[in-house]
């Protein structure tokens, strides 16, 4: 079983029972980057050309972005972790516990390299009510997890945690990150900042091999534990991303109060919109907005292989380990 | 939602927002198109919704080349699109304006001309030779404005962004014609009638037939005409020329230059110091401050200071070397800027073959190991190992040879570093170091020049586009002829007007006239031609076609040099000697004591390889004339696949510093839409990353035409720059991509790739296992793993909120009625077709003139049907020493069976009966199976492996090869 309450073979990594999180780990250990193999300050002479409101979308983004990692971290460390009885999850998230605060330390990097006023980029979050929304639907699932009533062996306990793990997989990092990172590469495809746009591609991903294991735990889990899957909690899961969907969308206002060259609010939350379809689908739970997505361009940002010249940016391609026998 | 839209004009006025006026000039963008009204609704949608109350006019001219770029994955007409809109604004900057019609354009950029290159003769920008040398008003009347069409987006956008020069404003003011007749102009001032030359070269140019290397764009006909790229520079082990060292690396990399510095000599880490009684910190901390110099001068802003290290493999602080491109460890002995290359002597190749020891050693105590090679080398290396033995040096270290080779690897796999050169062939090949030995190549390892403490050794780059002289499936060689001669003399031209920043590249520059003339598109004219890069079709094209180039560069040199005299150190050279660069297979052949299996014969019986020895026994121009550069931007501004690179995929991006561009190949594009598959598949592509291996609805032998450089052998890749390399007198940029991360396959293919005599291997690309989540693909990863999650369970969607309207359904646009109309589709007709016995372009080649059979078809003659490998290398003569060196047992060539990718297509998944999740479920619903669940199960993508149709290069598969039997 993956949730429940620990027992003493938890600790037995061998037989191995599920493969596809040990994979992930390895994967993960593949992936490993540090901020300082990117020369940031090369987008500096970018910055000083940009227009007051394309400045303020970096700036915002940092401001959500920098704590957002951490809050990621909290809630694995206090909603995930301990409820998971696989130690191939364990080791999983292990590794992605150090990636989450090797983003923070990337964002906090730009945050360094970058003129901000950096005591004003941390208080944004703390001050804008629809960031303050965001964190503060993440804290009521992740806060229930830490409840001494929760007991995870019982349906509802089960049903807690997936909730939190829908929370914070799916929306946080599924869907609201993807948002922030096409705003961000959108930067790179009018051939701005491209060192930051190479380290959004490392942490985006990063964050693919995340959700990748957030959806494929979900399934496995409501796999094992038949009994909760029924239409009413469907639809809890499905009001719980569709939730997250409208706080996005009030944040990409304050993101965009007006627009920029090729992008505006409503064109972000199209693409949110679309997004959230594609884990509402995964999920199984059928599309709700039908949008087309709007960032076609996105093709060239993610879509397909990069071919880096190699004197002109960081290749992001490269992975860590090498001589492997198996594959 | 868009009624409140304004306008800020350029002169800061506002306006509303006009939609017909944004309409109407993509209209005059797509005319002659294909479908031009769903183009122009496509984009004018997409444009509106990125708009914003207050945009600029040039934010909306941008974000309406945006839309229709961001289209060429749908249909490369997109491309056609955003070029024309691109230009416009350049035009118009340019000319003025001109009102859309392409006649007062024409008129007004040749008027402009005289009058664009004086004033940038009076601003100082340009040379006043540009001004007093030519007649402006025919040049002008030369100009072809038409070329343009020519372009591709990136192309177009690369050459603006990098190339063209700015003023003040630092506004672009060269129209791309003008850019090409201000190259044309800067290297025809020395000429008798410079005015005919220049346009001579500029026909040549703006036709993208060639394309002079990046320091000849950036420099030519400016009053700073630094136009080399290649400098190749020796540290020597003192304090004053290592200092020195790092100004050159400095002033050259200010100068737009790329660096090749060898290290060698440099003593090793704990090595005492005369002066002081202490001992060396060895080369890493000398190698940091370069390191940072280079990373300090952003050249231009357009460039990256750009250097790569070479250091042979014996220096005692090799094994250091070899993690310089780290991405973890004390930052003080990683080189983030620069990149690395080892210099590899046939003695360590064959004492890994033999499992022998490798002894390292400090270069204080060996110095003249870096002067020798070949056998030489060898038995000079074995006495300082007997010294060494018998306690007489002070440093010394060993392991076992194939240790540090697997290390070599193991590196060379997960930084793409060091990067693998062969000291031995690059100098018993050589045709130029009767001045002294060759220490390293350059920057992009296809440069072999020798240097020493007075030299430093300077190349000057065009790469001519093969694609570009294939004319209805066949190789116009005429043309190719021309344009190889051309292209030599507008080099060496270069020479002579060329300045540059140091004394000992000046003295090396016009001491040895060292040019390099590469080539690019040889994928792309594979293609054109039908022929596979991975059979022996494509090799023998890559033989024949560089054994006729290199054959009109050493006349054309040798015709100048008739003229204008031969390079001051021709006597002594191999030249002199009448030897070509084909004549020097055989020295490598006896020094190894092995054959490369390359055969010296010649493929074009035209050439006259006889005379041409004779005639260059009298003179030559240029100490060297050939060098494949990678072009990874003059490639993207000729539109084709850069060097012998194969395609990388047939849909991918580059990241370039223009600017992120989708890359799709337009051939494979054609070739679908004239099949009417395009439309079918061109998601899949995108999906599949660029492999069109996986899907079902295109032909087999299109797979094997359209191959990525990942599904491609890398034996492939060995045998093309093989060929290719007898007929080179310097090296190529050979990269090298492999998808297998297996060591002893890698270790077996850059073996083969030693013993077939490459002289250099460049970057190696290693496909990526995971990549980030596509974005504009459908992506079920619930699928993918064959879960069904809630499926089960819900039956429509959650609320019953109608379906949000997308901005682009609530902003319809309306089109212009003026379009010009395409005649109405034809009635549907159905063409029954035999697709998988199709004979590809058997009808054209079957005219008969096409010099090159496409291998699907038919067989060819005789030797040519057998694979290259078995050919070239006869198994019985193989262990034939030439000489008398203890013989070394070869095998013939082992080319380990290369597995194809096996992809597993997510439909194969999600089709998969087992673990249905929630399908038990169900009957507990109240409700219907939803959308995913009803939709009949997708047929399974089953992946045959195709039989190949040519012969391979894999002798194992070439055992069940019918026609190698």
């Amino acid at each position: 079983m993956l949730v429940g309450k620990a027992s003493p073979d938890d600790m037995n990594l061998h037989p191995i029972r599920y493969q596809w999180a040990y994979d992930l780990y390895q994967q993960a250990v593949r992936n490993t980057w540090f901020p300082h193999e990117i020369a940031l300050k090369e987008d500096l002479g970018d910055w000083a050309n940009m227009t007051d409101d394309e400045r303020h979308a970096v700036k915002f983004l940092m401001a959500f972005f920098n704590p957002a990692e951490l809050i990621v971290n909290r809630s694995i460390a206090l909603g995930i972790y301990p409820y998971l009885k696989s130690p191939e999850c364990h080791l999983y998230l292990a590794k992605q516990m150090w990636e989450e605060a090797n983003h923070c330390v990337a964002f906090e990097y730009v945050l360094q390299t970058f003129p901000f006023d950096r005591t004003e980029v941390f208080g944004i979050h703390l001050q804008t009510p629809s960031m303050l929304a965001k964190e503060a639907y993440i804290n009521r699932y992740m806060k229930r997890m830490m409840e001494d009533s929760l007991d995870v062996e019982t349906p509802e306990g089960k049903k807690d945690f997936l909730r939190n793990l829908v929370a914070t997989n799916i929306v946080m990092e599924g869907i609201w990150f993807y948002s922030g990172f096409m705003v961000a590469l959108s930067f790179r495809q009018r051939n701005q900042l491209r060192n930051l746009g190479s380290m959004i591609n490392w942490v985006i991903r990063d964050e693919s091999l995340h959700l990748k294991f957030g959806i494929n735990l979900i399934h496995n889990i409501l796999e094992e534990n038949a009994e909760l899957v029924d239409a009413s909690f469907a639809q809890e899961i499905a009001g719980i991303i569709v939730e997250g969907v409208n706080l996005e969308t009030a944040y990409n206002q304050d993101l965009f109060p007006r627009g920029i060259l090729g992008l505006n609010a409503d064109y972000v939350n199209q693409y949110v919109q679309y997004v959230a379809d594609r884990r509402l689908e995964e999920l199984g739970l059928g599309k709700h907005y039908n949008v087309t997505n709007p960032a076609k361009w996105m093709s060239t940002a993610t879509d397909v292989f990069e071919l880096v010249n190699f004197f002109e940016a960081q290749n992001t391609s490269y992975e860590v380990d090498s001589g492997s026998k198996h594959k | 939602m868009m009624t409140q839209i304004t306008i800020t004009k350029r002169d800061g006025n506002k306006e509303p927002f006009n939609a017909d006026k944004i309409n109407r000039s993509i209209e005059r963008a797509c005319i002659g198109l294909t479908d031009p009204i769903s183009m122009v609704t496509q984009i004018a949608t997409e444009t509106q919704l990125t708009l914003y109350d207050g945009i600029t006019t040039e934010e909306m001219d941008m974000a309406t080349i945006n839309a229709a770029v961001q289209n060429i994955k749908e249909d490369i007409e997109y491309d056609k699109v955003g070029v024309r809109l691109l230009l416009k604004t350049v035009y118009r900057r340019v000319v003025g304006e001109f009102h859309d019609d392409p006649a007062e354009l024409d008129a007004k950029h040749r008027a402009q001309f005289p009058v664009h290159i004086k004033n940038m003769v009076q601003s100082g920008l340009l040379d006043v030779r540009m001004q007093e040398k030519y007649d402006l008003e025919k040049l002008a009347a030369a100009l072809k404005i038409e070329r343009d069409e020519l372009f591709t987006y990136a192309g177009v956008s690369t050459l603006l962004d990098r190339y063209s020069m700015r003023n003040e404003a630092q506004k672009r003011i060269e129209t791309p014609q003008y850019f090409f007749m201000r190259i044309a102009m800067g290297l025809s001032y020395n000429e008798a009638n410079p005015t005919e030359q220049a346009i001579k070269f500029y026909d040549r140019m703006s036709q993208l037939l060639y394309i002079a290397g990046g320091s000849t764009n950036l420099g030519a006909g400016t009053s700073r005409p630094a136009l080399s790229n290649c400098f190749l520079l020796e540290v020597h082990d003192d304090m004053d020329h290592i200092a020195k060292s790092v100004a050159d690396v400095l002033k050259i990399s200010k100068a737009s230059g790329g660096l090749g510095v060898s290290l060698t000599k440099l003593r090793a880490t704990g090595s005492t110091l005369k002066a002081s009684n202490t001992v060396s910190s060895g080369p890493t901390p000398f190698a940091k401050i370069m390191d940072t110099a280079v990373h300090a001068i952003v050249r231009g802003g357009k460039k990256k200071g750009a250097l790569c290290f070479y250091m042979e493999n014996w220096h005692y602080d090799f094994p250091e070397y070899i993690d310089w491109k780290h991405n973890a460890g004390d930052d003080y002995m990683r080189m983030r800027t620069a990149n690395t290359a080892t210099w590899i002597s046939d003695e360590f190749m064959k004492r890994v073959e033999a499992g022998d020891e490798w002894y390292l050693f400090d270069p204080k105590e060996v110095m003249d190991l870096n002067e020798l090679y070949g056998q030489a080398f060898s038995k000079r290396y074995a006495e300082y190992i007997e010294k060494a033995k018998a306690g007489q040096m002070k440093m010394w270290k060993k392991m076992p040879a194939t240790e540090l080779w697997s290390n070599m690897l193991t590196a060379l796999q997960s930084t793409s570093h060091p990067w693998l050169t062969w000291k031995d062939s690059i100098n018993l090949r050589a045709l130029n170091n009767n001045t002294g030995t060759i220490h390293m190549s350059n920057l992009c390892t296809e440069i072999c020049l020798p240097q020493d403490k007075d030299n430093i050794a300077v190349c000057n780059l065009i790469s001519l586009n093969l694609a570009g002289h294939i004319e209805g499936k066949q190789v116009n060689w005429y043309k190719l002829e021309e344009t190889v001669r051309l292209a030599v003399r507008q080099l060496d031209n270069l020479i002579d007007i060329n300045v540059l920043p140091i004394e000992e590249a000046r003295r090396s520059d016009s001491e040895n006239r060292a040019i390099g003339l590469g080539v690019m598109g040889f994928a792309d004219a594979l293609e054109q031609l039908g022929i596979p890069y991975e059979s022996g079709h494509g090799a023998e094209f890559a033989d024949r076609i560089f054994e006729f180039i290199s054959y009109m560069a050493i006349d054309e040199s040798a015709n100048l040099a008739k003229v204008r005299g031969s390079y001051k150190h021709f006597v002594g050279s191999g030249w002199s000697e009448g030897l070509v660069p084909v004549d020097t297979i055989a020295r490598v052949e006896a020094e190894r004591g092995f054959l490369t299996g390359l055969k010296k014969d010649t493929r074009n019986k035209q050439l006259n390889w006889d005379a041409l020895r004779a005639k260059v026994k009298g003179g030559m121009r240029n100490a060297t004339l050939m060098a494949v550069a990678p072009n990874a931007n003059i490639g993207l501004v000729a539109g084709t696949t850069p060097g012998i690179d194969p395609r990388f995929a047939q849909v991918f991006s580059r990241n370039k510093f223009s600017g992120k561009y989708m890359d799709i190949n337009h051939n494979l594009v054609k070739d679908l839409k004239n099949m009417g598959l395009w439309d079918e598949v061109k998601e899949k592509i995108v999906e599949q990353q660029g492999d069109i291996s996986a899907i079902n609805e295109i032909p087999s032998y299109l797979k094997q035409i359209y191959k990525t450089s990942f599904t491609t052998s890398p034996y492939a890749f060995i045998e093309v720059a093989a060929r290719a390399q007898k007929w080179v007198d310097q090296a190529l940029s050979r990269n090298i991509y492999l998808e297998n991360r297996d060591m002893d396959a890698m270790k077996q293919v850059y073996m083969a790739a030693w013993k077939r005599g490459l002289k250099t291997t460049y970057y190696l690309h290693m496909k990526p296992r995971h990549s980030a989540e596509q974005s504009t693909t459908h992506v079920n990863k619930g699928a993918q793993f064959a879960k069904r999650g809630f499926a089960g369970v819900v039956a429509s969607p959650i609320s019953t909120e109608a379906p949000t309207l997308s901005p682009i359904q609530q902003s319809p646009v309306t089109v212009h009625e003026t379009m010009p109309l395409t005649p109405n589709s034809a009635p549907a007709v159905e063409v029954v077709m035999p697709v998988e016995t199709s004979r590809g372009f058997a009808p054209a080649a079957a005219q008969g003139a096409l010099p090159i059979q496409p291998a699907m078809q038919q067989s060819l003659p005789g030797e040519m049907t057998a694979s290259p490998i078995s050919r070239d290398l006869p198994v019985q003569d193989v262990v034939k020493p030439v000489v008398a060196v203890a013989p070394i047992a070869v095998a013939p060539l082992q080319t380990p069976s290369y597995q194809p990718i096996q992809a597993v297509a997510p439909a194969q998944m999600a089709s998969a009966p087992s673990r249905m999740g929630f399908a038990t479920v169900v009957s507990s619903a109240p409700i219907q199976m939803p959308a995913a669940s009803t939709v009949p199960t997708p047929a399974p993508i089953v992946i045959k492996k195709e039989k190949a149709f040519v012969c391979p290069i894999d002798p194992a598969e070439r055992a069940q090869c019918d026609s190698c039997q």
